[in-house]
């Protein structure tokens, strides 16, 4: 039996997020 | 690229192409390893179309991305090392004890001002900009820190952008007025501390040998307690004489801390070095301190360990997980004398110098090496499981251990990967609860 624990909204884009 | 692994005696599948994860049964993950699974006719089939229905949905052996990442020649975040002098002398310090292999000294506001304008007028349309306020110890440059944050607000205010300033700290010289400004000011502070006091005083001392530990935390507890919920770190480095670091982590969640960071250390001090031998305990201390993290989170005494905080459902786009970091093209280092590095870990050394906030121009030839490498350069790192949540190391670590930056060092790797495997299961047993 496998069971998905998690899966990404959607998955190449702004240059928002933090910069290590 | 599917990576089928057990923590304790749960079972994950995790898919690189889609960013899935999923649990299993024991025999299901060995038919996916490829491994014999006694198991009758009927729930062999029962398996096999669960496979099958999760590659049809795109969540298992999906394709991967070879996009390369779009190169950007607009800076987005400055170092700003506003003192290469320190108040402590580590051992363990990459930076020379604050000296960057160099003379002492602190930068003055007109080179720190010279960055700021440097960097407004490289961010060209980016909207979002970051200086980091970074050390020696930034805080014994604290007048010029305070004016650099004015001068930045005004200067992008006047350009319609933002800068997110970040101090990192070892804490000595928090006092009343640097709590305050540094809480109302800083989006993110990081403040040194290594855990528990015979650790940290160990290597963490004062210019007059004497261990900080008592000065340290009382600044910092005086300082989180007035952090509110703004975000920082207390940050703190193990070494080879503390492989039961999950001791320190639960000494600093128990003194209140509730957002901790503990990273190995990077120095090549034969006594304090994290050798090859070592990662089967460092493994064992990771699969320790996930258990008591569960533990402390489901009895709702839980706090955020940063190397098992993970978001596999709203992580970062493809484009940012392929190109890492940025080092040497999107984020630079700027020294006291305003010259130009890679990055901190590159600081004073000198064939990576790559021009000066005074001179208003970047190496073209060192920035394009670094601004081309990205995951897909990296050697090996076509066959990780972790790749597109690690983006292929350091390249300052890769260069100074390895003498190249897309060759990762692999006790980094083996360690980065213990790391997610923990932390997935961390947020697979946080699902569970949940539901």
């Amino acid at each position: 039996m496998i069971k998905t624990i998690a899966k990404p909204t959607e998955r190449v884009t702004c240059g928002e997020c933090r910069s290590c | 690229m599917r990576h089928v692994f057990s923590y304790r005696d749960k079972h994950y599948i995790y898919d690189t192409g889609s960013g899935a994860l999923h649990a299993c049964d024991e025999a299901t993950a060995r038919i996916l390893r490829g491994e014999p699974a006694d198991l009758p006719d009927a729930e062999r089939e029962a398996v096999e179309a669960d496979i099958e229905a999760l590659r049809r949905a795109g969540l298992l052996d999906a394709p991967e991305t070879d996009a390369r990442p779009v190169k950007s020649h607009e800076l987005k975040a400055l170092c700003l090392h506003i003192s290469h002098d320190c108040n402590l002398r580590c051992r363990y310090c990459f930076a020379d004890e604050g000296a960057y292999h160099s003379v002492r000294e602190v930068m003055s506001l007109e080179t720190a001002k010279a960055a700021v304008d440097f960097l407004m007028r490289e961010s060209g349309s980016r909207k979002v900009l970051e200086i980091d306020f970074f050390g020696g110890e930034p805080l014994m440059n604290f007048d010029v820190l305070k004016e650099t944050v004015a001068y930045g607000k005004q200067e992008a205010a006047k350009r319609g952008k933002k800068i997110l300033f970040t101090t990192t700290t070892n804490g000595l010289l928090l006092d009343d007025d640097a709590i305050a400004f540094l809480n109302e000011e800083m989006e993110n502070v990081v403040l040194s501390l290594d855990g528990r006091k015979e650790v940290h005083d160990a290597v963490r001392k004062t210019v007059n040998g004497k261990g900080s530990f008592d000065a340290v935390i009382a600044h910092i507890k005086k300082f989180v307690r007035a952090r509110g919920d703004k975000h920082y770190y207390v940050r703190g480095t193990f070494t080879a004489k503390n492989l039961d670091f999950a001791k320190d982590v639960l000494f600093l969640a128990d003194s209140g801390f509730d957002s901790i960071s503990l990273e190995p250390v990077v120095t090549d001090l034969a006594d304090l070095a994290i050798r090859e031998e070592h990662l089967p305990r460092i493994e064992a201390e990771y699969e320790a301190l996930a258990d008591e993290y569960i533990r402390r989170e489901a009895e709702g005494k839980g706090f955020l360990f940063f190397h098992f905080s993970i978001d596999l459902e709203g992580g970062p786009c493809l484009q940012k997980r392929v190109s890492a970091c940025g080092a040497g093209n999107e984020y630079l280092s700027v020294v006291p004398n305003g010259d130009l590095y890679p990055c901190h870990q590159f600081a004073n050394d000198a064939p990576f110098r790559m021009g000066s906030v005074f001179e208003g121009t970047i190496d073209p030839v060192l920035r394009e090496k670094f601004a081309t490498s990205c995951l897909f350069t990296r050697k090996g790192c076509e066959d990780c499981f972790a790749k597109f949540l690690c983006s292929g190391g350091c390249s300052a670590n890769n260069y100074h251990f390895m003498g190249d930056i897309d060759t990762p060092y692999p006790i980094s790797c083996a360690m980065m990967k213990k790391r997610v495997e923990c932390a997935m299961h961390v947020l697979a047993e946080r699902k569970s609860r949940e539901k």
